[in-house]
């Protein structure tokens, strides 16, 4: 534990030493995963997905700009794909797109990430870790930002498994088509219990991790993932929804335990030496509970001089 | 002469001044109902455009419905309930943002009176070594 422990405070003097040039390099490798996922799932537009320079170009711009351009520049992409598809999938993506911008990040603007990392999470079968770290680093509002994320990701893959249909309906049936991706959009029901379920993971994580219980974060953690699994096999149930009840199990382990790492990093405690005191003031009576952090002292390296009089 | 108290309080504060103050620092700026309002009138220029977006995704989805009935309809019933939908629509994305907003500039307020605080111990310490 302890070499795991001196591992993190070098890792995190590591990143506070080399900010500057990491904080870019993590947003380009960011920017430049979400474009390659979106131009290798969607691709419509030749001019987009034809060469890797471009993708390169704009992830590194990505690099430079505040980190909202990624989510940005990404929905420009999908959007981009989508009008090649036809005019009226680009309609809906970007009145889509717009709406959640307008409407909900205008007030978060931070939250952007999550609808970056969600689709790509999605894609390597382990959306759930997602909810859960929203639930352990951030605020219920947050329920949003994921059910975005989510829309996101099935407007993606909607367009992606229907592409032949879409373009197959004439041209002149432009209203055809709109009301195709629309109701497709709005009729699936593997989103709905979808979004169900990552609003009461994140909920849930959120409330018991603030208990003042021991262990609140693992708790907190492994129910917010029950309950998850309980409610997606519910939803499968009542809806039919053909979701894989191996892969999900699996899915969440994965997911569980990549929230486990970063519960080591963000909040490291030693339950075995917490202290309760007691004590008042003029206007309140403080029932105190101090956690104290893990932490260990990096091994400092001496260089002894030895120096000889001849 | 250099004090370490002096220089202590003098790092926390420009690091505050870095970070997290340059956005409370922005926010205070603004008298509480000045603050509020911008918010309120950025709040419904966003609430107006996504309904626009709204609005026009409702009528290009009914579009064939809407040209068979054009005819038979009463536009200005019609036109009254789109009003309708837009003010309730602006209103409650206006009452979320003036509590957000509220809650923000609450929050900064607090922030900022912290900082205030410790540029009057600076001033103090200040004074206190010309005296000498």
């Amino acid at each position: 534990m302890s070499s795991l422990l001196e591992m993190r405070e070098k890792v995190r003097k590591f990143y506070s030493k080399y900010e500057v040039y990491l904080t870019p390099l993590f947003k380009f490798i960011l920017a430049l995963i979400s474009l390659l996922c979106i131009n290798a799932n969607l691709g419509y537009m030749e001019r987009l997905s034809g060469s890797i320079i471009i993708v390169l170009v704009v992830a590194l711009m990505c690099s430079f700009l505040p980190r909202n351009f990624i989510a940005l520049l990404s929905a420009a992409f999908v959007s981009g794909h989508l009008y090649a598809v036809s005019l009226e999938c680009g309609i809906v993506a970007i009145g889509i797109f717009l709406l959640m911008f307008v409407l909900y990040f205008r007030f978060s603007p931070k939250d952007t990430l999550i609808v970056v990392l969600l689709p790509i999470c999605f894609l390597l079968r382990i959306p759930y870790v997602i909810p859960i770290v929203a639930g352990l680093l951030c605020a219920p509002v947050s329920v949003v930002s994921v059910s975005c994320g989510t829309i996101a990701y099935y407007l993606i893959r909607y367009v992606h498994e229907n592409e032949a249909t879409i373009s197959n309906l004439e041209a002149e049936e432009g209203v055809a088509r709109f009301r195709y991706v629309i109701d497709g959009i709005l009729g699936n029901k593997e989103m709905l219990v979808m979004i169900i379920a990552f609003a009461a993971i994140v909920i849930t994580v959120y409330f018991i991790r603030r208990l003042s219980v021991d262990h609140s974060w693992t708790i907190g953690m492994v129910v917010g993932a029950v309950l998850g699994v309980v409610i997606l096999l519910m939803g499968d149930l009542v809806y039919n929804t053909q979701m894989s009840i191996a892969g999900l199990i699996l899915g969440m382990v994965v997911s569980l335990l990549i929230a486990k790492i970063i519960q080591f990093f963000a909040f490291n405690v030693d339950y075995s030496r917490t202290e309760y005191v007691q004590f008042e003031d003029d206007e309140y009576y403080y029932y105190v509970k101090a956690v104290p952090k893990n932490s260990v002292a990096q091994a400092q390296k001496r260089v002894k001089k030895i120096t000889s009089v001849l | 002469m250099l004090s370490q108290e002096r220089i202590q309080l003098m790092t926390k504060m420009a690091s505050y001044e870095e970070h997290e103050g340059k956005k409370y620092m922005a926010i205070g700026s603004y008298f509480r109902s000045d603050y509020i309002g911008l918010q309120i009138i950025k709040s419904i220029i966003c609430a107006t455009l996504a309904y626009l977006v709204l609005f026009g995704m409702y009528l290009f989805y009914e579009f064939e419905n809407f040209m068979q009935d054009i005819y038979k309809m009463d536009l200005l019933e019609f036109g009254k309930s789109v009003l309708f939908y837009y003010f309730i629509f602006v209103l409650i994305y206006g009452v979320i943002s003036y509590v957000v907003y509220s809650y923000r500039y609450h929050k900064a307020k607090k922030s900022l009176k912290r900082y205030y605080h410790h540029l009057k111990q600076l001033a103090a310490m200040y004074d206190l070594e010309t005296r000498k």
